[in-house]
């Protein structure tokens, strides 16, 4: 252990020694040097000391004056991104960054105009990058979801299955394992979009079978779910989407909570033409979404103005968010599993710990202090867009739930009806008999299992269940 | 011809008020009682279609609300990538 302590003590003197040098290059250059190339040399030795964030103003000053970038900038660029992600040409605005066609500046302005609801410019710029480059997966992964949105399904499945392919031979390539992680995350979404290609080509069954290439271990695995619910709620196999859509109610996925699986249950109740159970899936969506909604509401408004409160709430101990509202503790949980989200809270750990780093350098001078302020000036622009992405998944969720308790109110008007017509016909429930549910009801193939469920949701048989119930709609059309 | 004139012009004023002396006179009576046999009312015309008095059966009708459909993914497309970068 002590030799341990000493190896790390070693470890960080020796980068704290680098990081002394390179910004005492820096200081020098900043003082002596008058060329054009000032902001870029000063750049340059910030991100070999490893002050990525220092270097973000002077990279973006060097880019505002001239329109050149050679090999070495490109390369401090591409570490840039990686390191603090969009943050790296910030300050630039759309017309500028369209001078660079360098494949990180590419990628950050083609996601920025895919934001802007500007498809084909984005298209364009992303279909700059070259197809060799570690960035080309995630190109290939926005303008899949621009063909999609074009409805051009061919060229949208041929984009995601590039970038399938592609992330994989990353992931494998790759020896850092958070970068592993992140091509994974990439392979998985676009697997995922091929599925949902297949689904809105009405192909169900064969969407069904991509969906099962992803582990159920994976971080993309809860939200299939939904996905796989809708397939089969469209092969008519109503029983499984319950089934599905049930699943969501296990322990193991508490945090990950879908107004739209409920509506989704409720009308596949309402196919298999069981009012009851559908209006009871109905009555507890108003129930039990509607005042959490409400009260979520509440506490957006009263500090919808706060630039910390949210992000406040994210580091708040468990018990204070569950006392707050039921649903914080869950949003906040599936926000954390949010890539952006996770890439701007380290860019957040880092700048602090960039800012500690510079504050332990021994002389003190103009330049230090100008970096010393830039950074609090980035680590508070951080913190806000923290506390804007958790305030704006809040906002979505409220809006998710108005959304749906609107269909909510069709399917119970509809429900209305159908229990009325049976009232005319003088049909009852106890004159109707019929099995609460049998094995005999579930179609399964060959790759599905078989689980009796006995009051307890058990995490290898997720996603596995399916309901045994019998269809009414035979015996009203029968009489 | 002034004579005339003013002989008609006597006449019509004694007719006018004789009128508004009888109608001062005039009592309006109101049925107080009346029978109408249905029975025995009668319908003149012809037959065009066999049987009894009949009523076309008209169907309800029927609303159809429009209950939730996925027919695409764009939301959930859109927010992944904007949950990216």
């Amino acid at each position: 252990m002590h030799k341990l302590i000493i190896i790390f003590s070693i470890f960080s003197f020796i980068n704290v020694r680098e990081a002394y040098a390179s910004a005492k290059e820096a200081f020098e250059i900043y003082q002596s040097d008058n060329s054009n190339e000032k902001n870029k040399k000063i750049a340059h030795e910030l991100i070999e000391g490893q002050f990525y964030f220092s270097a973000i103003p002077f990279i973006n000053m060097y880019l505002e004056k001239n329109n050149k970038i050679d090999q070495e900038l490109e390369s401090d660029i591409e570490t840039l991104v990686l390191k603090t992600g969009t943050m790296a040409v910030l300050n630039l605005d759309e017309k500028k960054l369209e001078n660079f066609s360098i494949p990180s500046i590419s990628l950050i302005l083609g996601t920025r105009l895919f934001n802007k609801e500007n498809y084909k410019k984005a298209f364009e710029i992303l279909s700059k990058i070259p197809e060799t480059h570690k960035f080309s997966a995630e190109a290939n992964l926005i303008n899949g979801t621009i063909k999609n949105l074009e409805r051009s399904q061919i060229e949208a499945a041929q984009l995601y299955e590039n970038c399938a392919r592609k992330s994989d031979k990353l992931e494998k390539n790759s020896s850092n394992e958070k970068l592993k992680r992140y091509y994974n995350y990439i392979k998985e979404t676009c697997i995922i979009r091929k599925a949902r290609v297949k689904i809105e080509d009405k192909k169900y069954a064969e969407a069904l079978e991509i969906y099962d290439l992803i582990d159920k271990r994976s971080y993309k695995w809860p939200y299939i779910l939904l996905d796989k619910a809708w397939a089969n709620y469209y092969l008519k196999d109503y029983n499984r989407s319950i089934g599905l859509t049930m699943t969501y109610k296990s322990p193991l996925l508490e945090s990950y909570f879908f107004p739209e699986a409920e509506v989704l249950m409720a009308l596949s109740y309402y196919s298999l033409c069981l009012w009851d159970d559908a209006l009871k899936v109905v009555d507890h969506f108003y129930e039990y979404y509607q005042p959490k909604a409400e009260s979520l509401k509440e506490i957006l408004g009263q500090n919808k103005k706060s630039d910390t409160y949210f992000l406040d709430l994210y580091y708040a101990e468990t018990k204070t968010r569950e006392e707050l509202n039921p649903f914080i503790r869950n949003l906040i949980t599936q926000t954390r599993k949010q890539i952006k989200f996770n890439l701007d809270l380290s860019s957040l750990k880092a700048s602090k710990e960039e800012l500690n780093l510079l504050k332990k350098l021994k002389n003190k001078n103009e330049f230090t202090k100008k970096l010393e302020k830039n950074l609090e000036n980035t680590i508070g622009f951080i913190s806000k867009k923290i506390n804007t992405y958790i305030k704006k998944e809040i906002f979505s969720f409220i809006n998710e739930i108005h959304k749906h308790s609107y269909s909510m109110f069709n399917l119970k008007l509809e429900l209305f009806s159908k229990k009325r017509d049976d009232i005319y016909s003088t049909r009852s429930n106890e004159e109707i008999k019929r099995a609460r549910g049998s094995e005999n009801n579930i179609t399964r193939n060959s790759k599905q299992y078989f689980f009796d469920f006995n009051g307890s949701f058990w995490a290898d048989e997720l996603g596995d269940y399916s309901f045994g119930l019998q269809s009414k709609c035979e015996l009203l059309k029968s009489e | 011809m002034k004579l005339i004139l003013c002989s008609f012009i006597m006449a019509f004023f004694s007719i006018v008020s004789a009128e508004a002396e009888d109608a001062k006179d005039m009592v309006y009576k109101y049925k107080e009682y009346e029978v109408i046999d249905l029975g025995s009312m009668e319908i003149k015309g012809q037959i065009i279609a066999p049987g009894d008095l009949t009523v076309n059966e008209r169907s309800r009708k029927i609303f159809e609300r429009s209950l939730l459909e996925k027919s695409n993914f764009d939301y959930e497309n859109k927010r992944e990538i904007e949950n990216l970068r």
